[in-house]
C-alpha cells in the first residue's frame, strides 16, 4: 500500500509538471502579446519593447518557465491583469465561494442520488426503477445552460419565489444558492444515481441477500445492513469525480447566476487573457482532478479488499 | 486673451442692442445663427447645439430659440417633487478604474463619472452645455479656445478646482507615454514626430494647453476645431486633480479624489462599486444618497433574471433579444434612445486582400442594409450609409441611397481579379450582443449569389478587442458621438490611434479639416457630404445599420432618461418609495 501511494503521489507530481509547462507555454509563448494585456491597447511599440525588458520577457522561455515554478511553489501567483491586485486576493475568495457552492451541492447530490439509487436498485425492473432511470437520465441530459433558463423561468420570472442571481451582492444568503445548487443536482444527480442503482441491483442478486431473505430477516434490515454497504463501493469513484467537477467544472452554473466562484473566474480570465489567474485557475482545476483522482482510486482500492490484497 | 481671434472690447462696444441681445458678445457668429433659426434654414435642435458650442448659456440658448421661433422648451424632467435619498442599485460590468484618461469602456466612465467630472456635459437630447466650465468663447477661426472654469467648486480633498488641473489633465491626455485616446480626438493639439527609434508618434504640439488666470485656460489649436465642447465630454476625458499621476498614483479606483457628489466606498473588479453621497455638490442637490453597482457577468440573462426578482433597480443595458421579457414584467419600465451607435464592418486596408478598392467595392455593393437591420435587428434602428455619419448628426449630409446591386458587384469582383469568386473571413466578437452574428449570417447570405463565401469567424468579445485594429476585416462595434465629425476625426484621419482601417488618405484629411473648420451648418453639411462619399467610394465600411439603445428600470426609478452613450447621468434621479 505506501509503495502504491508513493506511485501515485509520484505520478500526480509528473502530471501536474506537464500539465503547468503546456499552459505556461500556451500562456506566455508570446511575450508581446503579454505586454499588449498588461499595458493595454494604447500602448506604443516602444513602451511593449521597454515592459519586455524590464520584466524578464526577453529571456529564454524554459527559464522563465523554471521561475514561474518556483513562484507558484512559495505562494506567489502573479498579478491580475484585469483585476489589477495579486491573484492570490481574488484567487482563494473565489475558490473559498464555490466550496461553499461544490459542499451544499455535494451534500444534497449525493443524498438524493444515493437514495434513489437505491430505491431504484432493490426492485430491479419494477415501475419505481423505471421511473427513477427515466427522471434520472432526463435531469442529467439537460445541459446546465438550458436547465439554469427554465428553473430561473419558473422560480423567477413566473412565480418570483427566487432571487434571479447568485452573486451575494449583500453579503452571504443561503436562498440564493437554490437554483444554482438544483441545477447542479440535476444535472449531477443521475451518475451517481444510475451507477448506485446498477451496484444495488447487482448486489441483490447475490446468494448472501437471497439466505438473508430465506432466514426471515426483516427487508429493510437486509437492505441497510447487508446489500448498502457494499452496494456503495461502486459508487465511490464516482462520487469523488463529482468533487473534481463541482470545484472546477461549475462554469456554466456560475455564469448563468453571476456567482463569484472559481469557474466564472477562470472562463472571464480565459475570455480576457489575464494570463497569471488563467495560470493559478488553471493549475489549480488540474490539481483538483489530479487530486480527487488519486484519493478515489487508493480509496477504492482501500474499501474493495480484492483489490486490496491482490 | 487671445491676441486677436476673440472678439475684442472695440469690436464689442460696437455692437448694436439687437446683435448683443443675439449673442454677438459671445461670439460674432451667434447673430447669424439666429437668422438661420428665424428664417427655417436649420432646426432647432441645430441652432440649441451649435449656439451652446460657441459658448451661449444653455438657459439663454433655450429662450432665445423660443423668442424666435415660438414655443417654450418643455424640460422632460420629472415632474413630480424628488424624494431625497436611497439607494439605486444597477447591474454593469465593473472593470478597473484607474486611469480616466484610457478609458476604453463606457462603463469604466460610469462609475468615475460620480467622482471625476466634465468640463462639459452633453445632455440626452444631444445639446452641449457648460459644467466645470462656465462658460467658453472660441475665435472666429475656432483655432482659438477659452474656457472660464467655475469658481465654487472644490475636490474632495479640500483643494480648490482651477486651471492647474484641466492643464495637467489635458497635458496628460497628450503625452503618449498616458497612452490616451485623447491623442486622437483632440488632433487639433497633436502633432506627428519621429519618435527616438525612427517610428512616427503621435504628441501634443507646444504650447497647446495656456493657462491665462486661476480660473480661465486657452487651448491654442494647429487647425480649425469645432467640437472642442462636444470633445470634452467623450468619456475618457474627465478632469482629474493635478495631482493625478504625478503626486499620487494614477489610480482613480485607489485615490479615488474627485469633484463628484459622491465618495468611492468599496470597489471590487468584477464584482461591485459602491458609491455613498459625500459632500454637498457644487451642482446643487444630489437626490440619491448611494448608488451601487453590481456585476453579474457577461451572461445578459443574469442581468434581466436581477432586474425581474428586484436584486437591482437599473440594468446599464438590455439585449435587444431581451425586449420582450422586460416588456412583461410589470414593474419595469422600458427606455429607448435613438442613438448614432453602430457596428462597422471595416476593412483594414493595408492586409491583403482588402488592399484591393474594387473586391472592397463589390462587397459593399451586395448589401441590402434594410434586410439585415429588419433581421438581425428588429427593424429597431436606421438603415446606414457605409460613411458613419448618422442622420442625427447635426451636420449629416444625405447622399443618393445605396441600393443592393449583386450584378455590378459580380463586375467589380472580376475586374479585382477574382471573377471565380473568392472565400473571405470576418471577425467578430459579439461586443454588443448575438445580434452582431445574425448580421454576419444575413450579410453572407447577401455575398453568396455574387460569388463571395464569408466565413465568420466568432471569438469571445475580449478576444475581439485584441484585434479589433489588427484583424484584416472585423465587425466593430462604435459607440454614439453628438458630431459626425468626432467620429470620422476618431476613426479616420490619417494616424490616430482608433484609425483601424488603416485608412490613410490627405484627400480625405482635408476635407474632414475644411468641415471641422465650418461654423455655418449648411455649410457644414454640404462640407461633410465631400467626407461621406470620399468614405462612400473608398468602400471601407461597409455599415449597415444605426441602432437603437435600451434600458430597463424599476419603475420607482423616477427622473431617468436614458443618454444615447449609456453615459449614467443621475443628476434628477430619484426613487420612489
Amino acid at each position: 500500500m505506501p509503495q502504491l501511494i508513493m506511485r501515485r503521489i509520484g505520478m500526480m507530481i509528473l502530471i501536474m509538471l506537464t500539465v503547468a509547462l503546456l499552459l505556461f507555454l500556451m500562456n506566455e509563448g508570446d511575450p508581446r502579446l503579454i505586454a499588449r494585456s498588461v499595458l493595454g491597447p494604447y500602448a506604443q511599440d516602444q513602451q511593449l519593447d521597454a515592459w519586455i525588458v524590464q520584466h524578464g520577457y526577453d529571456r529564454h522561455i524554459l527559464v522563465r518557465y523554471v521561475e514561474w515554478i518556483g513562484r507558484v511553489m512559495s505562494g506567489d501567483l502573479g498579478d491580475s491583469i484585469i483585476y489589477k491586485r495579486p491573484v492570490n486576493e481574488i484567487f482563494w475568495d473565489r475558490l473559498g465561494n464555490t466550496g461553499i457552492l461544490a459542499g451544499v451541492t455535494f451534500v444534497v447530490m449525493v443524498i438524493v442520488a444515493l437514495t434513489l439509487g437505491v430505491l431504484a436498485g432493490m426492485k430491479e425492473g419494477s415501475t419505481q426503477d423505471r421511473v427513477i432511470s427515466v427522471f434520472s437520465i432526463t435531469t442529467t441530459s439537460i445541459p446546465e445552460y438550458a436547465s439554469a433558463v427554465l428553473l430561473a423561468w419558473i422560480f423567477v420570472f413566473t412565480l418570483g419565489w427566487l432571487p434571479g442571481t447568485s452573486s451575494m451582492t449583500s453579503g452571504f444568503n443561503v436562498v440564493e444558492l437554490i437554483l444554482p445548487v438544483m441545477v447542479l443536482t440535476l444535472y449531477g444527480f443521475g451518475y451517481v444515481a444510475r451507477m448506485t442503482r446498477a451496484s444495488m441491483a447487482e448486489v441483490m442478486t447475490n446468494p448472501y441477500i437471497r439466505t438473508a431473505m430465506l432466514k426471515g430477516l426483516p427487508y429493510r434490515h437486509i437492505i441497510m445492513k447487508h446489500a448498502l454497504r457494499n452496494a456503495l463501493i461502486a459508487p465511490f469513484t464516482v462520487i469523488m469525480l463529482q468533487i473534481n467537477w463541482l470545484l472546477s467544472g461549475v462554469v456554466v452554473t456560475e455564469f448563468a447566476f453571476g456567482y463569484k466562484g472559481f469557474g466564472a473566474l477562470l472562463l472571464e480570465a480565459a475570455l480576457r487573457r489575464d494570463i497569471f489567474v488563467i495560470e493559478a485557475c488553471g493549475t489549480a482545476a488540474v490539481f483538483v482532478a489530479v487530486f480527487t483522482q488519486t484519493i478515489g482510486d487508493l480509496g477504492y482500492t482501500y474499501l474493495n479488499p480484492r483489490i486490496r490484497f491482490k | 486673451m487671445s491676441d486677436k481671434k476673440i472678439l475684442s472690447r472695440d469690436k464689442r462696444r460696437y455692437l448694436l442692442p439687437s446683435e448683443r441681445e443675439l449673442g454677438a458678445e459671445t461670439h460674432s457668429y451667434l447673430p447669424e445663427l439666429c437668422d438661420q433659426l428665424r428664417t427655417r434654414k436649420i432646426p432647432r435642435r441645430d441652432f440649441l447645439r451649435q449656439a451652446a458650442l460657441l459658448g451661449m448659456t444653455a438657459g439663454v440658448a433655450y429662450a432665445t430659440a423660443d423668442k424666435l421661433i415660438g414655443g417654450a422648451f418643455i424640460p422632460s424632467a420629472a415632474a413630480a417633487t424628488p424624494k431625497p435619498g436611497g439607494t439605486l442599485r444597477v447591474s454593469m460590468r465593473i472593470q478597473e478604474v484607474t486611469d480616466p484618461a484610457s478609458f476604453d469602456w463606457t462603463e469604466k466612465s460610469n462609475v468615475a463619472r460620480f467622482l471625476v467630472e466634465h468640463l462639459t456635459r452633453t445632455k440626452t437630447d444631444n445639446v452641449t452645455v457648460p459644467y466645470l466650465a462656465k462658460k467658453w468663447e472660441a475665435s472666429d477661426d475656432l483655432k482659438t479656445w477659452v474656457f472660464h472654469l467655475r469658481d465654487d467648486v472644490t475636490w474632495s480633498n479640500g483643494d480648490k478646482f482651477n486651471s492647474a488641473d484641466v492643464a495637467h489633465t489635458v497635458n496628460r491626455w497628450l503625452d503618449p507615454k498616458t497612452g490616451s485616446s485623447n491623442l486622437g480626438l483632440f488632433s487639433a493639439m497633436v502633432e506627428t514626430v519621429k519618435g527616438a527609434d525612427g517610428k512616427p508618434m503621435k504628441r501634443g504640439i507646444a504650447n497647446a494647453v495656456e493657462v491665462i488666470d486661476d480660473h480661465t485656460i486657452k487651448f491654442n489649436l494647429k487647425q480649425a476645431a469645432l467640437a472642442m465642447p462636444e470633445n470634452f465630454y467623450n468619456y475618457p476625458a474627465a478632469i482629474v486633480h493635478r495631482g493625478f499621476g504625478k503626486d499620487y498614483a494614477a489610480d482613480l479606483s485607489k485615490n479615488p479624489i474627485g469633484t463628484g457628489p459622491m465618495n468611492l466606498e468599496s470597489f471590487a473588479v468584477g464584482e461591485r462599486a459602491i458609491l455613498k453621497k459625500a459632500r454637498k455638490w457644487w451642482a446643487g442637490p444630489f437626490h440619491l444618497d448611494e448608488i451601487h453597482y453590481f456585476d453579474h457577468g457577461e451572461d445578459t440573462n443574469a442581468w434581466i433574471a436581477a432586474l425581474a426578482s428586484q436584486q437591482v433597480d437599473m440594468v446599464f443595458r438590455l439585449p435587444n433579444d431581451a425586449i420582450d421579457t422586460v416588456k412583461r414584467l410589470p414593474f419595469v419600465d422600458l427606455h429607448e434612445a435613438t442613438t448614432a451607435q453602430t457596428a462597422v464592418m471595416r476593412f483594414r486596408i493595408t492586409e491583403k486582400p482588402f488592399d484591393n478598392l474594387k473586391l472592397r467595392q463589390a462587397i459593399a455593393a451586395c448589401m441590402d442594409h434594410k434586410e439585415i437591420l429588419d433581421k438581425a435587428f428588429k427593424g429597431l434602428g436606421q438603415v446606414a450609409e457605409n460613411h458613419h455619419v448618422c442622420p442625427i448628426h447635426p451636420e449629416y449630409a444625405a447622399l443618393p441611397p445605396l441600393k443592393r446591386d449583386v450584378e455590378k458587384a459580380k463586375k467589380l469582383l472580376a475586374e479585382a481579379g477574382y471573377k471565380d469568386g473568392i472565400t473571405v473571413e470576418i471577425a467578430n466578437g459579439d461586443t454588443e450582443g448575438r445580434w452582431m452574428t445574425d448580421v454576419c449570417a444575413i450579410f453572407k447570405n447577401q455575398l453568396a449569389p455574387a460569388g463571395i463565401n464569408l466565413n465568420i469567424n466568432k471569438m469571445p468579445a475580449n478576444q475581439y478587442w485584441e484585434v479589433w485594429d489588427k484583424a484584416p476585416w472585423g465587425y466593430t462595434a462604435w459607440t454614439h458621438r453628438p458630431l459626425g465629425t468626432m467620429v470620422l476625426g476618431l476613426g479616420y484621419r490619417s494616424g490616430v490611434p482608433w484609425n483601424e482601417t488603416a485608412y490613410n488618405n490627405p484627400k480625405f484629411d482635408a476635407a474632414l479639416d475644411d468641415a471641422e473648420a465650418t461654423l455655418d451648418v449648411n455649410e457644414r453639411k454640404k462640407k461633410m457630404a465631400v467626407c461621406e462619399k470620399i468614405l462612400q467610394d473608398d468602400a471601407i465600411i461597409p455599415q449597415p445599420f444605426w441602432r437603437s439603445v435600451f434600458k430597463a428600470a424599476n419603475k420607482r426609478v423616477k427622473g431617468h432618461q436614458t443618454h444615447p452613450t449609456l453615459y449614467h447621468q443621475f443628476h434628477n434621479v430619484w426613487l420612489e418609495g
